[in-house]
């Protein structure tokens, strides 16, 4: 990640972030984390995302019901749960995909009030989903610029004239060839995202949604269908996002990746969260593992 | 059978004013369908009031035919908005439907006795479109003809093929130019996923409104072109199948290219006449039995048109890309 993206606002934000080595930023946005209270709904020090009152239910069946949920700024926040917990629900209202029945949310310090998906992404708020959205018929790169914010050549009367644009689509692109470098994929560069594996086109999506510097990234399950030794790299990546100071909030199922990369893990159950803490805690409560773990241990899952 | 005059008369259809105005038609629904995903049913409606508008603002309201024009292609614009508002929002198929439906109403509008002072009604209006013939550089005497056999126009033809061709030439033009912008990125972005362009922060709504104003001021364009041809407008010229031909052009040669309306626009027409020539030469051949013959007999355009269907029905089935097409971004479809 490049060292020019302002560092977040308050007080655990150190003057200048790219001074500091990688453990030691660590460990300053870490550590505050660590001294909240484990409980529902639990202020935080900091926090890039606070919601209140969060409703959304499909006729009978309530799917989101959060009193409040605060997202601490500049970690990796699991959101793990059962089946049908509400987590991608959660996730679709939060971006302005789905409309809330009822609530209100704040995102860095700005009420939402009137969610629409392409300005909270304007925002700085940006996600992935859980079934991959690559364009198909647009190459890798192609695919890559997309990502790129406040692009002169995207208005149409800037369109045709192409030295209007011609400068910003380069250094757009070389920041593209950067990304695709880290994330493995520039061979692909100018293939058709169409004809990458499915764990490509995850990496793709992330790639791509960093493409905007976002100051929040919302992975719905990353690394689903995801062989092993790119999920490695995914998860790697993920750890470097938040050290470069980007909010991480992800949907899981994997416990084994949960505790390795979270500082952070929310448990939601039938829409409510019944628990949040750092990973250890979490995994040991008993309400969680009554929801959640339980059934992994009766050998309903792989 | 004289083949000579069967390609003579195929030609002069590929390049005539018919084929310009469907190869403008299929630019702009380019577009909509081939860059943006939009299934407008409705492109004969922007024909339809670039054509209305031109010829009621001169033939009605007396006005010189340079400020015609632009009325009738700020009526195709207006079109555009006023569809664009409620249905842009809503999934693509409610889109095709109220665009097939809209451009039915207005047909029936324009053409409704009710309309008969406005719009000449079920009666055709007419204007003099000599404004734009006086400044035809071709000679343009009874026995002037440019041309070989019957591939051959005379000169207010003339003058009508080449503004139009290098009308079409200049649009395409500008259509290469935003489409390889990142404009056209996000318009193809919004094709193949709209939550996706979305999450990066597009304003889906409002690319896709672009487009469709776009598409719909070049579909205007084929009507205005269409109202100096024919000097006038007649609703009978405007029914729905008008959209299917422009769908044929666009799909015969390639949607979603920069050449393939064009060069499905004048293959649509050449093939059409061809056929129709050849079945007019073959029915009044001696060696044809009776039957035949008879059944040919005046059938020779309606089955030249069903002809055409079969050659797209085949074209979709071995070559979905169209002429100019990518094999390969048409079998990612599939996946």
């Amino acid at each position: 990640m490049p060292a020019d993206r302002p560092p977040p606002e308050g007080p655990s934000a150190p003057e200048d972030r790219s001074m500091l080595l990688d453990s030691a930023r660590r460990t300053t946005e870490v550590e505050p984390i660590l001294t909240v209270h484990p409980e529902p709904g639990v202020a935080k020090p900091n926090p890039i995302l606070t919601m209140d009152g969060l409703r959304r239910s499909f006729g009978g069946l309530t799917a989101v019901d959060v009193d409040h949920l605060e997202i601490e700024r500049g970690i990796v926040t699991a959101l793990i749960g059962p089946n049908g917990a509400g987590k991608t629900t959660l996730f679709n209202l939060l971006t302005g995909f789905d409309r809330a029945d009822h609530g209100r949310w704040e995102f860095n310090g700005q009420m939402v009030t009137s969610p629409s998906p392409d300005r909270l992404a304007r925002r700085g708020m940006v996600r992935t989903f859980q079934l991959t959205k690559s364009l198909a018929k647009l190459s890798v790169l192609q695919n890559m610029l997309l990502g790129a914010p406040n692009q002169m050549g995207e208005r149409l009367w800037a369109a045709p004239f192409r030295h209007l644009w011609r400068n910003q689509e380069r250094t757009n692109t070389e920041r593209a060839d950067e990304l695709l470098e880290q994330f493995n994929l520039a061979r692909m560069r100018d293939e058709l995202a169409g004809t990458l594996s499915g764990g490509q086109r995850k990496l793709l999506e992330v790639a791509r949604a960093l493409m905007s510097d976002p100051a929040l990234v919302m992975l719905d399950e990353p690394m689903a269908g995801v062989n092993p030794a790119l999920a490695q790299s995914l998860l790697g990546h993920i750890t470097q996002l938040a050290l470069s100071g980007v909010s991480v909030v992800y949907i899981e199922h994997d416990m084994d990746v949960v505790s390795g990369i979270s500082d952070w893990v929310v448990v939601l159950a039938q829409g409510r969260v019944i628990a949040e803490g750092g990973p250890w805690k979490v995994i040991h409560d008993e309400s969680v593992i009554d929801a959640y773990l339980g059934r992994r241990r009766a050998g309903t899952e792989a | 059978m004289d083949f000579d005059i069967i390609f003579g008369n195929a030609a002069r259809a590929a390049f005539g004013p018919e084929a310009i105005i469907l190869a403008l038609a299929a630019i702009g629904l380019n577009i909509h369908f081939g860059f943006t995903g939009l299934l407008n049913f409705g492109q004969v409606g922007f024909i339809m009031l670039g054509a209305y508008g031109t010829s009621v603002a001169v033939a009605t309201f007396g006005w010189s035919l340079w400020v015609g024009i632009p009325i009738g292609l700020f009526l195709a614009l207006a079109l555009a908005v006023a569809l664009g508002i409620p249905t842009l929002r809503l999934h693509a198929v409610m889109f095709a439907i109220v665009t097939i439906a809209a451009a039915e109403i207005i047909r029936i509008l324009i053409g409704s006795t009710d309309a008969i002072g406005l719009t000449g009604g079920p009666l055709s209006v007419s204007f003099d479109a000599g404004a734009f013939f006086d400044l035809n550089p071709y000679a343009d005497g009874p026995q002037d003809r440019y041309g070989v056999g019957t591939f051959a126009f005379t000169g207010q033809q003339m003058w009508v093929i080449t503004v139009g061709w290098v009308l079409v030439a200049l649009v395409s033009l500008i259509v290469f130019l935003i489409i390889r912008s990142p404009w056209g990125r996000v318009l193809k972005s919004i094709r193949e996923d709209e939550d996706a362009a979305r999450s990066l922060g597009k304003n889906v709504f409002w690319y896709k409104m672009q487009a469709l104003m776009i598409g719909g001021v070049i579909g205007g364009m084929a009507g205005v072109i269409d109202a100096i041809k024919t000097s006038g407008a007649d609703p009978n010229g405007f029914r729905p199948q008008v959209t299917f031909y422009t769908y044929t052009a666009l799909l015969l040669g390639g949607a979603a290219t920069y050449m393939g309306p064009v060069l499905g626009a004048i293959l649509f027409w050449f093939l059409r006449e061809w056929i129709e020539s050849f079945l007019r030469q073959l029915s009044a051949e001696a060696w044809l039995p009776g039957a035949i013959a008879d059944f040919l007999e005046g059938s020779e355009g309606i089955i030249s048109v069903a002809m055409v269907g079969l050659a797209l029905v085949l074209l979709m089935l071995f070559r979905p890309q169209g002429i100019t097409g990518n094999r390969i971004e048409m079998q990612l479809d599939a996946r």
